[in-house]
């Protein structure tokens, strides 16, 4: 098959080079770090970022290390690598759905890239490297300290390391080609139907929710020590060296191969490991380079064929429509609402997500019960019984602190400003004053958390059986507090605005402001996890603790919103 | 009237001056053209005008409202059109027309009568409860424009509004201009197509490198041109810009 001029070699790496600058924006850093000197704030920022996340990364050695000691003995250690690289591999066929969708799909660049004289496979392949190093930053936090951890312990050789490395460097390939050809032969029937959107949306649930089941089966399959009962069929299990290993690999093979290349270094088992590996990652490379030749333009071009009918609205109709006497704010939030649940991309990240992570919950108590033959869902409900009963305003605080949580686990405050990129222009020339464009977006923000807290409190309630007199404490503490850090997200965008994006995908999922705001989220609810505890350990009586609590975060809350307000006024002016 | 006193701008902290200490009034009624060269400080000077960038130093006022100090005034009597249609594209054309009706105050019955008769003018009626992602270049452009008219606002400022446009709605929206301005309203837009500017403008101004190197009515202009026999304004522009 002979491409169009030039080889095939060079025009695949000038798209990979140019996809990582546009996407990583190295040219925009550099242009705004040394000569507008605009982001310097950031640098002193991010250093502080990384030295606050150090205590959380050495618990996580440590954590390693001891599960090490107490694994060595038995001769399981390996499962420890396969966990690590288990987890990276599931993380990568999770959120690459997100990521493969909207780079091969939905990035605006694609406009510029096919009229160009490359095959659809170097597109794509492009492409896909391009998320592939994205990849390996999100896999980073979870693979590189359980392998560095338990190289350091074994006193591992120069195999180890080098072949570590290549792992780590095939490691997203398979679950991420995977999901690509799932994806490129969805998109083949989506481009084709008039609901391009919704059957996006549909589709990607589907995929996500595939790899919830895989995770669950893993679950099950890991739980399960095989036949017999007791303490002896668990002494067969852990004494069959590697038998851990085995059942935590067996639904994803590729983790066993990627744990015996590095364990076993350069012996032959590490090698053959080694090569099943790569060879397996190169022919699903290559399989996906070959489905998109067939199939990638037929679905990328179908999908730019935005269907509309034709028809006339009568006088009638037309009146019925229009709208009028709505205030400015109202306008605003409807606008909003509008534009975040239809575009699935934000849909997604900053909606959907609010009832995902509640839903894992009860996905990880699904997978608790089968290991433990049905009784982990009523432990933990039995455990927050005992602790209602000594001390109810623990179990409460706890709930809230769920709730919470749920609540602001989603991009949708911390991207309020950055989502409307390019249309931002339009809010500058409105005659609506900031402040309240800021508090209409500041509603769908909290409407947003408010359905997160929400469904954790059913989930609370129907599999962690928590009273309704605790919960009906807990929902308003942890409204008030997605409220406050509602506030919080948005002033950090509003601080720094991500509006020449491309993609949807940079304005939610990979900005960097929904980073920052996640920890800023977590420096505030540590606080306010030390104020309580201090408050609870005065023996305060429960009800007083509480209604502290609550004054305090809504007072923050209230301190917030002003400080966002006031800060819209200041800053939308300087948004050039 | 829009009214820029003694208005600079630059980038890169002073490295680059996009507005060169600009001085112009255009006054209620007229069609004000705005020339210039690639990067001469057109759309600079537009972004200043309607609030989207601050001027370093300057004045710059809309109806007598200080944009700095008086924004949100300014901004009730302004409406603009960048020169990328840049608009919500998951939104309805109807709904984004609701949407700016919304925010500028725009009473039902007149939403209802000027909505219909733009709709005609720019032929959008049968795709207008369609997504505007659906539309073409040309029709994001009309819908963008529907959007400025909506309000009948005093003052429109428009950032090369006849680009992407067919030669039919092109011919409306200069109607629309000169129906705009003998109503007594301003308007201000930036085009890189002479001959419009010398047909519809009342006055004409050519930017160049950040500086207004001419301002005139037609005659003036031609005026400063060493061409025998009248320049054309192509040639003035050419003439002044350095070719």
């Amino acid at each position: 098959m002979s491409g169009p001029a030039g080889g095939v070699p060079r025009r695949l790496a000038a798209v990979v080079r140019t996809g990582l600058r546009s996407n990583f924006g190295l040219a925009v850093i550099k242009y705004r770090l040394l000569v507008e000197k605009k982001d310097r704030w950031l640098v002193p920022l991010f250093a502080a970022a990384a030295l606050g996340a150090v205590p959380m990364f050495w618990s996580l050695v440590l954590f390693i290390e001891n599960a090490y000691l107490v694994l060595r003995p038995m001769g399981q250690e390996r499962a420890l690598l396969s966990c690590g690289l288990l987890a990276g591999q599931i993380l990568v066929l999770i959120f690459g759905v997100y990521f493969v969708i909207a780079a091969f799909y939905l990035s605006r660049d694609l406009e510029f890239l096919v009229p160009l004289p490359l095959r659809p496979g170097e597109v794509m392949a492009g492409k896909f490297a391009v998320i592939v190093v994205n990849e390996y930053l999100t896999v980073a936090a979870v693979v590189l300290p359980v392998v560095v951890t338990v190289g350091v312990l074994a006193r591992a050789g120069i195999g180890y390391w080098v072949n570590a490395t290549l792992v780590y460097l095939a490691l997203p390939v398979i679950p991420l080609a995977v999901v690509s050809l799932a994806v490129v032969a969805m998109m083949r029937f989506v481009a084709v139907s008039r609901k391009k959107d919704a059957l996006i949306l549909v589709g990607s649930l589907a995929l996500i929710g595939l790899s919830f089941l895989a995770q669950i089966s893993l679950g099950r399959s890991a739980g399960s020590v095989g036949p017999g009962t007791g303490s002896e069929a668990l002494a067969a299990f852990f004494t069959s060296p590697d038998n851990l290993l085995n059942r935590i690999g067996a639904v994803f093979p590729p983790s066993i191969w990627a744990t015996k290349a590095i364990a076993a270094g350069f012996s032959a088992e590490g090698l053959s490991n080694l090569a099943l590996l790569l060879g397996v990652s190169m022919a699903l490379f290559a399989g996906l380079v070959a489905a998109a030749e067939a199939l990638f333009y037929r679905g990328l071009v179908g999908l730019g064929e935005t269907a509309g009918r034709r028809r006339r609205l009568s006088r009638d109709e037309m009146s019925r429509r229009l709208t009028s006497g709505r205030r400015a704010r109202a306008a605003i939030f409807g606008r909003e609402w509008k534009i975040m649940n239809r575009t699935p991309i934000f849909l997604l990240n900053g909606v959907l997500v609010s009832v995902f992570v509640p839903a894992l919950f009860v996905l990880m108590s699904t997978v608790g019960r089968s290991r433990t033959g049905g009784t982990a869902r009523i432990d933990v409900a039995a455990l927050l019984a005992t602790l209602t009963a000594a001390k109810p305003h623990v179990a409460i605080l706890g709930a809230a602190l769920f709730m919470t949580v749920c609540g602001v686990l989603n991009g949708t405050a911390a991207s309020a400003f950055s989502r409307e990129g390019g249309q931002f222009w339009i809010s500058r020339t409105i005659p609506v004053a900031p402040r309240e464009q800021a508090a209409a977006k500041f509603l769908h923000s909290c409407v947003v958390a408010a359905l997160g807290v929400v469904t954790a409190a059913v989930v609370a309630a129907a599999f962690f059986r928590l009273k309704p007199a605790h919960l009906g404490p807990a929902f308003l503490l942890a409204l008030a507090a997605g409220a406050g850090l509602a506030a919080v997200g948005m002033m950090i965008d509003l601080a720094r605005p991500l509006l020449d994006w491309t993609n949807p995908q940079k304005a939610i999922k990979q900005n960097l402001n929904v980073l920052l705001a996640m920890l800023a989220d977590v420096g505030i609810l540590t606080a306010a996890y030390f104020a309580a505890r201090s408050l609870i350990r005065a023996d305060l009586p429960p009800g007083i603790v509480l209604g502290i609590v609550f004054a305090g975060l809504a007072a923050f809350a209230a301190a917030a919103y002003a400080a966002l307000l006031r800060f819209a006024d200041r800053r939308y002016p300087g948004i050039e | 009237m829009i009214t820029l006193e003694n208005v600079s701008k630059s980038y890169n902290r002073g490295r680059v001056r996009a507005v060169d200490d600009l001085t112009l009034t255009v006054r209620p009624g007229e069609i004000f053209g705005f020339l210039g060269p690639n990067g001469a400080g057109k759309t600079t000077t537009i972004k200043m005008i309607v609030g989207l960038l601050r001027p370093d130093a300057g004045r710059i006022a809309v109806e007598g409202f200080d944009v700095a100090s008086d924004g949100l005034r300014a901004k009730q009597v302004t409406t603009y059109v960048p020169d990328t249609p840049a608009v919500y594209e998951r939104l309805t054309g109807l709904e984004y027309l609701n949407f700016i009706g919304d925010v500028y105050g725009v009473p039902r019955e007149a939403r209802l009568e000027r909505i219909g008769a733009w709709l005609e003018v720019f032929e959008l009626a049968p795709v207008i409860t369609n997504p505007i992602q659906s539309y073409s270049h040309g029709m994001k452009q009309k819908i963008v424009l529907a959007g400025a008219l909506l309000p009948a606002p005093r003052v429109m400022v428009l950032d090369e509004p006849l680009v992407g446009l067919d030669p039919r709605a092109a011919f409306q929206i200069k109607e629309m201009f000169r129906a705009h301005c003998d109503a007594g309203r301003t308007l201000f837009f930036s085009t890189h197509i002479m001959e419009v500017a010398e047909k519809l403008c009342d006055r004409i101004g050519i930017i160049h490198k950040g500086r207004l190197v001419a301002c005139g009515t037609m005659p003036e202009l031609k005026a400063l041109g060493r061409t025998e026999g009248g320049p054309s304004l192509e040639e003035i522009f050419l003439e002044l810009t350095g070719r």
